[in-house]
């Protein structure tokens, strides 16, 4: 249980964990290196916004549906970006997000420009519940979704899918010289990754209670594979970590020191150069040995 | 002002700008060329040097050698850069690392900046010589954007002189083609790559420098600049040198003419032409497909 003054940054810990978990499906099992992320979490985040002022949904329709609408957007936007690999995959994703982006400053009379939309509220319902409204009702909400979604991620990579993906990641020529439709794999594990990043989107707003044009800006895509990256790319709960353990350790350390993103830089940069596994890795390994040891060392007594 | 005089100076207003997106877009797409590394630092390294730009300026009193020592010292910076971290990934062949190692570096070199200048944005003072304006079929235009034009072209051309007529750009290119046959052959490839790394620093470096004293040295310059590079070099052709200048020009008339005509639609045309691209010719106009 978690104390209800700790309940809003716990809340934003999670929302951000489940973003981190939607990219690692494309980062750590396929290797697809996108660079705008931030695209779905923000196409969800408007989505949900634009819904709630407009139709005043109950939040949980609300989300499903924005997500819904936002995989949609995602569809045909991933079926492109899919053709390539490598940077140029990279590139692609960026430009899709900047266009977005571009896209909140054109239809200003929609989206609220550079002013975003505030005031976004938390319906009551459906059938009279009134228990979401609450911050503790909605943490529970939160922790539902990215638990159920942490549970179908990890069904779709242990699946022989999944184990498809693994094949692209490690050899993309050889999987399709195996008779794979690599572009079509590819394509269904990019809208998997925008569909769970764009339902942490929409979860954000009724949270937060406001969307701006920063939730779609491209250093959000930077950061998010920052917390992958550390957290153990490939390992799913590893991201999970990643993203609650940032958001934290964000919060705790910006009250006491200006210094935060200069250590976020720098902790990342260390991740990728020596432990390219990151946290996650680092500690199965290590319950690994701890575990294998014991039993050699009986061996060598015996 | 009648139409043909709009012109004149709307274009010359695009080649001031396009000038500065070349400096950053040339370094950019040169280290790309030869090593395969998108650096994402670039745009923190173009504001790095509008700031010691400013430090030096103040200190000397002459922005003509602040635009000799900033670029200078943003090329050492640079070397320094891909010696401790660039070069241990060098053996692991995944360009997902090198993304990853320079968008820590900006975000680091941000925060770096910030702690040492503070939050407030530096104004550079334009020298004396270039203030003021010159007469253009009767309308005014500042003289500081006649030298980043000329400045521009300048340096387009020795760059493009350096390339295609000494030694060591001949060397380059060949590097840039394959590496492995010009190490057999006996050159240091390490060299040339470090020398390439460091002209790409400098270059952005000057850029910043360049830019400062029309859009002040403020945090928050690199990130925004950075984007336009990326467009500007995927649109010409990752790695190649023409296809930075056909880039920068195509952007920065897109967006000065675009400001006028359909203000809110600039930006987001200029991602339609690079996504438009990207789909048609995946490689850029004038580079090669992965």
């Amino acid at each position: 249980m978690v104390p209800y003054y700790a309940m809003t940054i716990v809340i934003a810990a999670l929302i951000w964990g489940l973003f981190a978990m939607s990219l690692d499906l494309l980062v750590g099992y396929t290797r697809l290196y996108s660079f705008g992320h931030v695209a779905s979490y923000g196409l969800g985040a408007y989505s949900s916004a634009l819904l709630i002022l407009h139709f005043d949904i109950p939040v949980p329709i609300t989300i499903f549906l924005a997500t819904g609408i936002a995989t949609l957007i995602a569809v045909p936007i991933t079926w492109i970006c899919t053709r390539t690999h490598g940077v140029s995959f990279a590139m692609l994703t960026l430009a899709f997000a900047q266009l977005g982006y571009a896209m909140l400053f054109r239809f200003k009379e929609f989206t609220g420009g550079s002013n975003g939309l505030p005031g976004i509220t938390r319906p009551a319902g459906p059938f009279g519940l009134d228990f979401f409204q609450s911050k503790i009702g909605y943490y529970y909400m939160v922790l539902a979704f990215l638990i159920a979604s942490f549970l179908i991620c990890r069904n779709i990579v242990n699946s022989p899918f999944g184990k498809v993906l693994s094949g692209i990641r490690e050899n993309e020529m050889k999987t399709q010289a195996l008779g794979y439709n690599v572009r079509n794999y590819k394509w269904f594990v990019a809208i998997m990754s925008y569909m769970f990043g764009s339902l942490s989107g929409a979860l954000f707003t009724p949270y937060a209670g406001f969307a701006s044009p920063e939730l779609f800006f491209w250093l959000i895509s930077g950061t998010v594979l920052i917390m992958v990256i550390v957290g153990g790319s490939g390992t799913l709960i590893g991201p999970i970590i990643g993203g609650i353990f940032f958001i934290l350790l964000e919060h705790e350390l910006s009250e006491i020191t200006q210094l935060w993103p200069l250590a976020f830089g720098s902790v990342f940069i260390m991740f990728v150069l020596f432990f390219p596994q990151g946290i996650w890795g680092i500690f199965t390994t290590i319950s690994k040995k701890s575990k294998s040891n014991p039993s050699e060392s009986g061996h060598a007594h015996s | 002002m009648d139409f043909f005089s709009f012109l004149v100076i709307q274009s010359l207003n695009a080649l001031s700008q396009a000038s500065i997106l070349f400096f950053i877009a040339s370094g950019l797409t040169l280290i790309f060329g030869i090593m395969r590394i998108v650096n994402f630092a670039h745009g923190a390294l173009y504001m790095l040097g509008a700031y010691i730009g400013y430090t030096v300026a103040i200190y000397t009193g002459s922005f003509f050698l602040a635009l000799i020592i900033a670029p200078i010292l943003v090329a050492c910076f640079g070397i320094v850069f891909e010696k401790l971290l660039l070069s241990p990934l060098y053996k692991r062949q995944d360009g997902g690392a090198y993304l990853m190692v320079t968008f820590g570096l900006a975000v680091i070199l941000a925060e770096a900046i910030k702690l040492t200048w503070g939050a407030d944005p530096k104004g550079v003072q334009i020298p004396e010589m270039l203030r003021g304006i010159v007469i253009v079929f009767d309308f005014p235009f500042p003289k500081y954007r006649v030298f980043l034009i000329i400045i521009g072209v300048l340096m387009a051309l020795s760059a493009w002189l350096f390339l295609e007529k000494t030694r060591i750009g001949l060397l380059v290119r060949a590097v840039s083609q394959n590496p492995q046959m010009v190490n057999a052959l006996g050159t240091n490839v390490v060299f040339i790559r470090n020398l390439v790394f460091a002209i790409g620093c400098g270059l952005a470096g000057m850029g910043g420098v360049l830019a400062a004293p029309m859009v002040t040295a403020f945090l928050g310059m690199g990130s925004s600049v950075i984007i336009d590079a990326f467009v500007i070099v995927i649109i010409g052709g990752m790695g190649s040198f023409l296809g930075s200048i056909i880039g920068s020009l195509l952007v920065a008339f897109v967006l000065v003419f675009g400001a006028y005509y359909v203000p809110d639609l600039a930006l987001a045309i200029i991602y339609l032409l690079m996504l438009i691209i990207l789909i048609v010719r995946p490689g850029g106009l004038l580079g090669k497909e992965e």
